[in-house]
């Protein structure tokens, strides 16, 4: 990935603010950063059932992503597990994931979303969460025209998913 | 004549080669020195940078998956704490830079990743690591670092320029000395030689450095041995101009007098180096240690300065004690000249020799000779007598001490069967006192005295069989010959030696060299001389103690290298004494 592709346009700048209104190479950066996340987390050994278990990238609500996701994690590992991408309409504690992604939709609300998997060891993203009940254990913000994001470390810990610290470091204060 | 100055000139050619091969060994031996010395700090500032770049690749591997430059920059800045860090980068997979770190604005940081192998540079140290995520490249780390503190570097490079102006110096010397040699008469061509055989023994010398492996120590003794060496021919070189320009014979002894003692000092130090790299085994023989101190007394003189007062005390009836009598002056010299260093404005030095009956030394107990030096110098604190007996141990100036002097004489006197001890105090003056055990073994009987003696200029038409490869080393022994009144005949190794006299060669001694190239070496060659003709008369000559060593333990006469005229008349004299005895 190239520095390039990083600095946005100004006019994605301005329409920064919201989620649905968002450059395609914004959305790349996000896709690709959803699957690096993996390799900073860690999953309790329950996560996986076994070492060829997949690691599961799930989607709920809207799809920003589309091919974009599907192209970002192809061949990739995450802690040695093959990657997929899951769609779901809604979730709940049992979902088979490792990371999901929520979205606003008409279904299930970010908040309620995340709330149905709070203590399950999965790692949340969301995009731009207005305060603090839909905002994920990561949550992606737009700084200096970068993508960054937060890092709720407190959430993650009760989950059950410990963060490395070379991580933690990129996190924006909240 | 002229074939005889043309011998000469020749001579001269061969000693500035072997000069000029001497300071090659010389500078060689230094780089030698500060390559290892480099290879080892390089090795490992390289390891540890190394373990620099590792930490920082895998610190930023987030930063770099996350293309964080800001947080990259933190790592990269957090740098600064070590100061030998002159700059860092940190490089997508792509090559391009990300994230930088100079020290100062001076510093350059390659604006693209390169390959640390192709850019380790002279004074610097560069590493790369990549850094990986999850098995996946995602760029690498570029760090360089000063190889040392400048300081360092130029107190090392100016160490090796010092050897190499030394060497320089030798050859220059030299080659001064050979130009006032062109002019110089017959004694000076003595001189030369022996000059020339000093300098061989040294590069022995060197050689013998080289098997005790004592790569760090080298350093340091390099450069003591180079400045006492570079002394002595700066001595022995000005001594001859001077030599050149005055008639006066008086002033001529007195020159004459300085180069003997410069090339004395250089014999000296070159028996001190072949005794410390053990490469000469003892030669013990009974000794009456008076009579061996009073030898000293002239040597003594020579080595110490005017305001120093030496003063010999011989117990009578002193037991006889079994050591080497060379060894025993070297080690006698070495604390005599520790106790001149120690007293920089004069004072006294007493030699001191006692029977000491009924001693408990060490492991060892019985009738003990004792020999103690005792001077008035600045003495020595209680470190300082824990570790002088240690090999290149010296608290002197690089050049004035070697730290081999007491070590010598400890290693002497242990392998005497003896010891040494060091009694002294700060501000006190320091004694070395050396025990040798009593020998029951009776005094040998005068040499002199007992052997046959014959005049010490040779008989008319008297012819030796000169055996010798080394062409400089035969041109001067020849000259040696012939102003004794000798007539020979030189062939250049053994082998030629046994045709020459298989065909009738008519000569009345056989004197040859023990080391030489060929099938056979001087010592069986004299076994065959002696089968085929036990009436000739043969005497070696070597300068390896080993080679001697072999020779007197088989009975031969031995001649050691390198010797004077006198020296080689009076051994002549004394085989043709035996021989005539035999018939
Ligand atoms: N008579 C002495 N008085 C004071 N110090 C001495 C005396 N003899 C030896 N030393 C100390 O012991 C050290 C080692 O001596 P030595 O082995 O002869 O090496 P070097 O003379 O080359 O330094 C000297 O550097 C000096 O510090
Ligand atoms: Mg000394």
């Amino acid at each position: 990935m190239t520095r390039a592709i990083l600095i946005l346009a100004a006019s994605a700048a301005v329409c920064s603010g919201a989620a649905l209104a968002q450059t395609p190479l914004e959305t790349a950066v996000k896709a690709a950063y959803l699957y690096k996340f993996g390799g900073f987390v860690e999953w309790p050994a329950t996560a996986f059932p076994t070492a060829e278990s997949p690691a599961a990238i799930c989607l709920v609500g809207a799809d920003p992503f589309g091919a974009l996701l599907d192209q970002a994690i192809r061949g990739q590992r995450i802690g040695g597990h093959p990657v997929t991408v899951t769609r779901l309409d809604r979730v709940d504690k049992g979902s088979p994931c490792q990371i999901l992604f929520v979205s606003p939709s008409p279904r299930q609300p970010v908040a309620e979303a995340l709330e149905r998997v709070r203590g399950a060891p999965i790692l949340t993203v969301t995009d731009g969460g207005a305060d603090g009940a839909s905002r994920g254990v990561i949550d992606f913000v737009l700084r200096d025209n970068r993508i960054r994001f937060r890092i709720d470390s407190k959430t993650a810990g009760e989950d059950g998913l410990s963060i490395s610290s070379k991580l933690l470091s990129l996190a924006v204060k909240p | 004549m002229t074939q005889a100055a043309a011998s000469t000139s020749r001579r001269r050619t061969r000693s500035t080669v072997v000069a000029a091969i001497a300071a090659f060994a010389l500078v060689l031996a230094g780089l030698l020195v500060a390559a290892y010395n480099e290879g080892a700090f390089k090795a490992q500032a390289t390891r540890e940078a190394q373990v620099q770049a590792d930490i920082l690749a895998a610190s930023v591997t987030a930063a770099l998956a996350f293309d964080d430059e800001g947080a990259a920059q933190e790592y990269l800045n957090a740098l600064r704490a070590n100061p030998e860090v002159e700059a860092a980068g940190l490089y997508a997979s792509s090559g391009a830079l990300l994230a930088g770190y100079r020290r100062s604005a001076g510093q350059v940081l390659p604006v693209r990743q390169i390959k640390p192998a192709a850019a380790n540079s002279e004074g610097h140290i560069i590493v790369g690591a990549p850094v990986i995520q999850a098995g996946e490249v995602l760029g690498s780390v570029y760090l360089r670092t000063a190889a040392e503190p400048l300081s360092g570097r130029i107190l090392r490079y100016a160490a090796i320029g010092l050897l190499g102006v030394m060497a320089s110096l030798v050859v220059v010397v030299l080659a001064v000395f050979n130009a006032g040699q062109r002019r110089a008469n017959r004694a000076l061509g003595e001189a030369n030689e022996a000059l020339r055989l000093q300098i061989e023994q040294r590069q022995k010398a060197e050689e013998a450095l080289r098997q005790s492996q004592k790569m760090e120590a080298m350093g340091q003794l390099t450069g003591g041995v180079a400045h006492d060496f570079n002394n002595l021919l700066m001595v022995a070189s000005s001594g001859l101009d001077l030599l050149d320009r005055t008639a006066d014979p008086a002033r001529r002894e007195v020159l004459k007098g300085a180069v003997r003692q410069a090339l004395d000092r250089g014999a000296g130090l070159t028996r001190q180096l072949l005794a410390f790299s053990r490469r000469s085994p003892l030669k013990s023989t009974v000794v009456d240690l008076a009579a061996q101190i009073e030898g000293m007394r002239v040597l003594l003189d020579r080595s110490l300065r005017e305001d120093i007062t030496v003063r010999i005390e011989t117990a009578p009836d002193l037991w006889p004690v079994e050591v080497d009598a060379g060894q025993l002056e070297v080690a006698v010299l070495n604390i005599a000249v520790n106790a001149r260093d120690a007293m920089p404005s004069g004072g006294t030095i007493t030699i001191r020799v006692v029977n000491r009956p009924d001693q408990e030394i060490e492991e060892l107990d019985g009738d003990f000779v004792e020999l103690s030096v005792t001077d008035t110098g600045k003495g020595m604190s209680a470190e300082t007598i824990q570790r002088v007996f240690e090999p290149f141990f010296t608290t002197k100036d690089v050049g004035k001490g070697t730290g081999l002097g007491l070590s010598q004489v400890y290693g002497f006197t242990r392998a005497s069967g003896g010891d040494a001890r060091i009694m002294s105090e700060p501000g006190k003056g320091s004694t070395v006192a050396l025990y040798f055990p009593r020998s029951t073994n009776a005094l040998a009987e005068p040499v002199e005295e007992a052997a046959p003696t014959a005049p010490l200029q040779a008989p008319a038409g008297y012819r030796i069989l000169l055996v010798e490869d080394d062409d400089a080393v035969a041109a001067a022994v020849g000259g040696m010959l012939s102003e004794l009144g000798y007539r020979h005949v030189r062939v250049a190794n053994a082998t030629a030696a046994l045709e020459a006299l298989e065909s009738g060669e008519a000569v009345d001694l056989v004197f040859s060299d023990m080391v030489m190239p060929g099938v056979i070496d001087g010592v069986t060659l004299a076994q065959s001389i002696r089968a085929r003709w036990p009436e000739l008369p043969v005497v070696l000559t070597s300068g390896f103690s080993e080679a001697a060593d072999t020779a007197s333990r088989e009975g031969w006469r031995l001649l050691a290298k390198p010797y004077r005229i006198d020296a080689l008349a009076a051994e002549l004299a004394a085989a043709r004494a035996e021989a005539s005895a035999k018939r």
